[in-house]
């Protein structure tokens, strides 16, 4: 456990760092059509207006990519799926989040492929928000995303075991007229008759 | 809601307020109502040649004719009785009730109608249960295919009646989600030593399925109940088969309830990311700056 | 005993705005398979203003859910939306205060249970027929599915309803829970004034049956007034007036608190609302209708002595509201004077009825009256200002009574859910997966084929 958050700690300070720079964004035309202003990151018109994207890379399971360019960088993250259960987790999730992608501005429709989830900020988001915060949501993404999913995973398993334990312990009850209660059907009944009455 | 109950509320609803109705004097009206209920059963509460006080009750039963061998129409007899009706056409079996001679314990026919689909089930595991008690094996295991792509095995030997069932996770998610659960099943017995042994595998049947039709599958899983005397006997054995019956719907329920559980946190988790968003937003600035006069 | 219902000097008018209130899940089978020739549909109706009332909210409007199975006539359960939770003291925003480590998130109760339920809270995830706790909706879904229909949701195509001018995002996030937490095979969306339409046909020859219509929806809250053309909404032009069922309930009450004694106060609620629906009709003209009363009451008045032994004498529902003086005939030729031109006539001839206060006896007959001649006028003014010269085709009025009413949209969805063509146009789970919810922004209209 030690050794876990002792990785963690460089890892997110690194991305921070990488982060903060690529985020130098500056309102740029397109070169190519007039009067167009598209993210050059996801156009890829020109070479020279992208720079040299950067893996930060905790272990081979969990890394981010951060792709800079002239108006715009593009930051995919791969997160941590130890095994089956919490990979649908993270691949629900993502989806979720990825579904209401419009509320959140700069989470990107789709991950670039080999990651589980990219965002895409432009000289535009830099202009309207203050930069060290929107750091500061990426880092906490990040943070939180790892917590979710293995708490969930948790109680996934917790949920099963009392439901399998529910279960089981009935079949040493003796009584079962206890456990289906009946009784509120005839409840909504009793309105109906009242009218009938009148 | 944990367990799921065993009754049929629309049937008990709808004839609990035939009833009613008769024992207020009011006029019958006339009925035609079909509904389902789990692993594909059909009910057809209707009126039998236009006679609006005969309120006939149906059930259909894909796997009847499984049960049948199993001696359900035996068992029927024995619960329903007098009420039986003839068959109607494209149901398995009918029972009847008079609106104009309303029985003493109408509130028990209620309820026993209610439990129609449970009673169709109970007779294998009656016969079985039966087997056990007298010790006698070899009986040929009973196959009931309760739904289009799963089954129902159920054997008896001297000392136990085993009951598999195998069932289909329809969405890949399910089948990771589904392992957990029966994992949980199979450990379940640490909390109750008096509860059956379960076992569970994924994708293949079990040892005594083997060399069966048994189907294999990525998306599906054997769950093996091992019921002991103490749950096959005279006094447990009707709450053993309340149980057992809708396992396959427990199960699937509970699946279900925990991916909407899940959606529920992902909710919390989304909008809880969206605020820390949201804080990068510079507050509106407020332009208009009164001064105190 | 009787009562005149006056609408022609002010009952009904527009509302500034307000969300349609009604919405309706139904639930179908598998479609039929050879093995299985005779499966019935299977239907679910939700979350409506219908006109049955519960004791314990008397003053807010309670949503309705209409729950069934396809081919049915009528739904087999009607249960107001409510969800009953137990709510914990701990911190945080709602949302990840209600979440737990167990199975807690399993202990509610829906519907009357959930009035029952002590130690409860009682919660609306609908609100004027727009879902607003997604988390509780959920789990109404859960128990509607589980332990009302007793249905395997897996095995079912559903219907669901939405009230116009639902958003497309609220139909992903539907279809979000029915195809990923219950597994669907099949879902489809459909306009609740769509399947009023649709109810219609059930009275009327094949030729005539056309999803272009004007649909008259007057439940316990909120009336509306919706055009369709093509089996599309025509949104801006919808109105909706605030009176409905429940006012002429208030108002028959405090006529028998009035003069009626003998009645328990517990009770009055319930004996003005059987008064409603048994005996309260829409008079022709009410100045005449009373005078008929007045000079021959005995021929007309029946003395009653039922159960509760409540002496009633005749009297008369005349009411208005200051705010709402526009009458409902002038409302629906408003409405269609505001559609596209081509369309009017087509809506003229086709104002169906629906919803619980449109079964009064004679509502058709005297709305349809009340608009013809305003169009009939309208036309005679058009003649006068050409000069004579040019004769308008007369336009013709036709109001749609049918026995379906009261349930009318449930019963349009039972009608069509159980055509082999609703499998066709169902959105489906592959497709769910393979697109993903975006598809069910989209509903293609059906059934005008058959």
């Amino acid at each position: 456990m030690l050794k876990y958050s002792a990785t963690l700690r460089p890892y997110l300070t690194a991305v921070r760092h990488t982060l903060t720079a690529a985020m130098c964004l500056t309102n740029f035309s397109s070169q190519v059509v007039e009067r167009h202003n598209k993210p050059e990151v996801e156009v890829r018109t020109s070479k020279e207006l992208l720079l040299t994207p950067v893996v930060i890379s905790r272990n081979e399971k969990e890394k981010v990519l951060i792709e800079p360019s002239i108006n715009s960088v593009r930051i995919s993250i791969s997160v941590k799926q130890s095994d089956e259960i919490e990979k649908i987790l993270c691949h629900k999730f993502m989806r979720f989040m990825m579904m209401r992608a419009e509320n959140y501005v700069v989470l990107r429709r789709k991950p670039v492929e080999g990651y589980d989830i990219s965002f895409l900020i432009t000289n535009f988001h830099t202009e309207q928000m203050f930069k060290h915060k929107l750091v500061d949501f990426i880092i906490y993404f990040m943070e939180e995303i790892d917590k979710e999913i293995s708490e969930m995973k948790l109680v996934a398993n917790a949920r099963a075991r009392i439901c399998a334990e529910e279960f089981l312990k009935r079949f040493s009850k003796r009584k079962a007229a206890t456990i289906y209660p009946s009784a509120t059907a005839v409840l909504s009944v009793k309105k109906l008759i009242f009218v009938n009455n009148l | 809601m944990i367990l799921l109950e065993i009754n049929n509320r629309i049937v008990e609803e709808t004839l609990t307020l035939k009833f009613k109705n008769a024992l207020a004097g009011h006029k019958p009206e006339s009925t035609d109502i079909t509904i389902a209920d789990f692993d594909g059963v059909l009910f057809h509460i209707s009126n039998v040649g236009g006679d609006k006080t005969k309120v006939r009750i149906s059930i259909s039963l894909k796997f009847y004719k499984d049960l049948q061998e199993h001696g359900a129409d035996e068992l029927l007899k024995r619960e329903y009785g007098s009420l039986l009706a003839p068959v109607e056409d494209g149901y398995n079996v009918s029972v009847q009730v008079d609106l104009e001679n309303v029985p003493e314990n109408w509130e028990e026919v209620v309820k026993k109608i209610g439990l129609l689909k449970r009673n169709c089930f109970a007779s294998v595991f009656e016969k079985y249960f039966d087997f056990q008690e007298r010790g006698e094996e070899g009986h040929k295991r009973a196959v009931i295919n309760y739904r289009s792509d799963e089954t129902l095995y159920v054997e008896a030997k001297a000392d136990r009646v085993t009951v598999v069932f195998s069932t289909i996770f329809k969405d890949d998610d399910d089948i990771v989600i589904g392992k957990v659960f029966m994992q949980e099943f199979k450990e379940g017995r640490r909390a109750s030593h008096t509860a059956p042994q379960v076992l569970f595998s994924h994708r293949e049947p079990p040892f005594e399925l083997q060399n069966t039709d048994a189907r294999v599958g990525e998306n599906i899983g054997y769950i093996t109940f091992v019921l002991f005397p103490r749950h096959t006997n005279r006094a447990a054995r009707d709450n053993t088969i309340n149980l057992i019956h809708m396992f396959r719907d427990y199960l699937h329920y509970h699946i279900k309830c925990s991916k909407a559980y899940i959606h529920s946190r992902m909710r919390a988790k989304t909008s809880d990311f969206l605020k820390v968003l949201n804080r990068a937003r510079p507050e509106p600035k407020n332009v208009e700056k009164k001064t105190i006069t | 005993m009787w009562f005149g219902l006056r609408n022609d000097n002010g009952t009904l008018s527009e509302s500034k705005f307000g969300m349609a209130d009604m919405s309706t899940i139904i639930m179908q089978d598998n479609p039929p398979t050879a093995a299985f020739q005779t499966m019935p549909s299977l239907l679910m109706s939700f979350v409506d203003f219908g006109n049955v009332f519960s004791f314990a909210t008397l003053l807010t409007p309670v949503p309705y859910t209409k729950l069934g199975f396809a081919a049915n006539k009528e739904p087999q359960f009607i249960i107001p939306s409510a969800i009953a939770i137990k709510e914990s003291a701990k911190v945080g925003d709602q949302s990840t205060r209600r979440l737990t480590k167990g199975v807690e998130d399993l202990d509610f109760f829906i519907g009357d249970e959930a009035f029952d339920a002590t130690g409860y809270a009682v919660k609306y995830p609908v609100r004027h027929g727009l879902v607003e706790d997604w988390d509780l909706m959920e789990r109404f879904l859960e128990q509607c599915i589980f332990k009302y229909l007793r249905a395997e949701p897996e095995d079912h195509y559903f219907l669901l309803t939405e009230p116009p001018l639902n958003t497309p995002e609220n139909r992903e996030y539907t279809a979000e829970i029915m195809f990923e937490s219950f597994n669907v095979p099949g879902l489809y969306i459909a306009v609740q004034a769509v399947l009023a339409l649709a109810a219609s046909w059930a009275s009327r020859p094949v030729s005539e049956r056309t999803l272009t219509g004007i649909v008259v929806d007057s439940g316990d809250g909120v009336t509306h007034v919706i055009p369709v053309a093509e089996g599309y909404v025509i949104g801006s032009c919808i109105k909706h007036i605030p009176i409905a069922g429940r006012n002429i309930t208030y108002f028959i009450q405090s006529l028998l608190r009035e003069r009626e004694f003998q009645i328990p106060p517990e009770q009055s609620l319930e004996t003005a609302k059987a008064i409603k629906e048994r005996y309260c009709y829409i008079c022709p003209d009410i100045a005449k209708e009373f005078a008929k009363y007045d000079s021959d009451a005995s021929k007309w008045i029946k003395k009653y002595d039922g159960i509760n032994a409540v002496t009633k004498e005749p009297f008369i529902v005349d009411f208005s509201n200051p705010d709402f003086t526009t009458p409902l005939s002038e409302i629906v030729d408003n409405v269609i004077q505001n559609c596209p031109i081509d369309v009017r006539r087509p809506l003229y001839n086709n104002i169906v009825l629906s919803g619980g206060s449109t079964m009064f006896r004679d509502f058709g007959r005297r709305l349809q009256r009340d608009i013809k001649r305003t169009v009939d006028a309208r036309l005679k003014i058009s003649e006068a200002l050409s000069g004579n010269r040019i004769k308008p085709k007369p336009i013709g009025v036709q109001v749609i009574s049918h026995h379906m009413q009261r349930y009318a949209v449930w019963f349009g969805g039972s009608m069509l859910a159980s055509t082999p063509e609703f499998y066709e146009v169902c959105h489906t789970k592959a497709a769910y997966e393979e697109y993903g919810p975006s598809i069910c922004r989209h509903n293609p209209v059906f059934g005008t084929m058959t």
